[in-house]
């Protein structure tokens, strides 16, 4: 079978992943990375990657008017991906369903490989289950007094929305990724229903029934009405687009948004969002760069703040920082068994390829059977004002922990 | 805010309330446009009410629909605080409500036109009050050029 994989924009992460197609495979397997360059020849069946905007219209016309089927993989072609948060600031990256009709959909950040060969190969993909279903932790589901912006890892058996962190898993298929694993709220990248999103912000906003909502009186209706001050609802919820509508902004219904746009695409993908989200959507970006992204972002903040990070933690540090330019060196080699080693120990340190298990301080789970996981355990840590900066990185932080300014340079 | 250089005038904002949907619960806000009708109050002609349950029905689907299907502006009317028919579901209706505040906010708009007001079903007049503070606060919102249909 003739199979061509197109990235278009974004971080790669899909695209590198597809890689493992070529394992034990007849299939002819092409890599296109340019899609403008394409000359367009006829194919079997066509794989899409990387979010997509309105000017890549007719290379995706291209593409559907030359390949009998084609596959959108990964969460930013489907519905908009994290990259879509940058919509927020009037940018329009539009999921591939508006462009052209009948395509298959594989949702995920990371997509999962699996599916995507069986939806190749033409078989009928699993049936997967909600991810509260195969969760370890039970829910109660009563109203929460507070919500927690960070994780404590001392309880392992409640839900984490019992415990006040927003999780989504009650919208989320089970995946391979699996960040709740690594003591990381779900981030509802594989959503089972449609406009997740909304859905997610009544749940939660039904279980913040025990928080205190303003009130005041209405001159002209002579009874109270909803008040506009600032209360512990707002303030509980600091960013609610970034953490409920993380990944499908564009599918999920709201206007576009109109907040003024500075910096870059990627710039403002992370401005608006809160200081402990920053690593979660760097480790998304992609395993050949997100890495030393992450890293810079964690170290800087530490170093600042004066939190201690123990030789444990920097051992490991280390070892991905080399896993890294390992992995960029399997990708230049389109080596897949190589690919998949590297893929595999980044996921043994941080958890997953959406690096879950990376965080301010140390790491969230035990790494190694044999470790005293004190050593490097992370705790809760202070939201400290300020600005940031470590090499390629530099950002200011408000003193709600919103990220005001942000600016990364590339490469 | 302010997207467009067009000038916006009293008459064009009387014009471009059509649609007020206001989703009133079976208990004390339609109890009480009931008695306002009984008493011949008055009230605006662009409001269109729907009467629900229980306002603790009502949610962030049920407000972007409405939106995304023309509304102007969506309001939820139910029992004064502490005295919901049911249980507490005026009180979580507001929770949503004020969390749809803060999201319009976070995309650049408005807050002003979903709100949530409370009535009593003895008197007419305290629905008809919540009608007119619905549109003034409506009127500030297009005036701010912060409602989803922009432009004049």
């Amino acid at each position: 079978m003739d199979v061509k994989i197109f990235q278009f924009n974004g971080c790669n992460k899909c695209f590198n992943e597809t890689l493992l197609l070529k394992l034990d495979t007849d299939n002819k397997i092409q890599f296109i990375s340019e899609p403008q360059n394409w000359k367009g020849e006829k194919t079997e069946v066509a794989v899409i990657t990387g979010y997509l905007l309105p000017s890549d219209k007719k290379n995706l016309e291209k593409i559907k008017t030359n390949s009998e089927r084609v596959i959108a993989y990964g969460n930013c072609t489907t519905m908009g991906g994290i990259f879509a948060l940058a919509n927020q600031h009037g940018y329009e990256i539009t999921p591939l369903k508006e462009f052209i009709d009948n395509q298959i959909n594989v949702n995920g950040c990371l997509g999962e490989i699996e599916e995507l060969k069986s939806l190749i190969t033409g078989d009928e993909p699993s049936e997967l289950k909600t991810l509260c279903e195969v969760c370890a932790r039970s829910a109660t589901c009563e109203y929460l007094d507070s919500v927690h912006r960070q994780i404590e890892l001392d309880d392992n058996e409640t839900c984490y929305n019992d415990l006040g962190f927003l999780c989504n898993g009650f919208i989320a298929k089970e995946c391979k990724e699996r960040c709740i694993n690594y003591n990381t709220p779900c981030r509802g990248c594989k959503p089972m229903v449609k406009r997740s999103g909304i859905r997610m912000l009544g749940m939660f906003g039904t279980l913040m029934g025990n928080i205190e909502v303003a009130t005041e009186h209405s001159e002209k209706g002579a009874t109270d009405k909803l008040g506009d001050e600032e209360d512990d609802v707002i303030r509980s919820l600091p960013d609610i687009l970034g953490n409920f509508f993380r990944f499908t902004l564009p599918t999920s219904g709201l206007p576009k948004g109109r907040i003024t746009s500075s910096g870059t695409l990627l710039e403002n993908v992370f401005t608006g969002r809160l200081i402990e989200e920053l690593p979660l959507i760097s480790g998304l970006l992609g395993g050949s760069k997100s890495i030393s992204l992450t890293l810079k972002i964690i170290e800087s903040y530490e170093k600042a703040n004066q939190i201690e990070i123990s030789e444990g933690t920097k051992k490991y540090r280390e070892e991905l920082l080399t896993l890294e330019t390992d992995l960029k060196k399997a990708l230049e080699n389109e080596n897949p068994k190589q690919y998949k080693e590297i893929t595999n120990k980044i996921r043994k340190i941080a958890g997953n390829m959406n690096l879950s298990n990376i965080f301010f301080g140390g790491f969230k789970s035990k790494i190694n059977e044999n470790d005293t996981f004190d050593d490097y355990k992370t705790h809760v840590f202070d939201v400290v004002e300020g600005n940031y900066k470590n090499g390629s990185v530099e950002y200011t932080v408000d003193p709600n922990g919103i990220i005001k300014e942000i600016t990364i340079i590339e490469g | 805010m302010r997207m467009s250089e067009c000038e916006i005038t009293d008459e064009l904002i009387k014009e471009k309330i059509q649609d007020v949907v206001v989703f009133m619960c079976n208990e004390c806000g339609q109890g009480s446009a009931n008695t306002a009708g009984v008493a011949r109050i008055g009230y605006d002609p662009s409001i269109r009410i729907i009467r629900v349950q229980c306002t603790g029905q009502i949610g962030p689907i049920q407000i972007m629909d409405a939106l995304n299907n023309g509304a102007d502006a969506v309001a939820c009317v139910g029992c004064c605080l502490g005295a919901c028919h049911f249980f507490n579901g005026n009180v979580l209706s507001m929770h949503r409500i004020k969390l749809m505040k803060k999201l319009f906010k976070e995309l650049g708009y408005s807050d002003q036109f979903v709100n949530q007001y409370t009535s009593r079903a003895a008197e007419g007049e305290t629905a008809v009050g919540d009608f007119e503070d619905i549109i003034e606060r409506l009127s500030t919102a297009i005036k701010d050029e912060g409602t989803i249909k922009d432009g004049c």
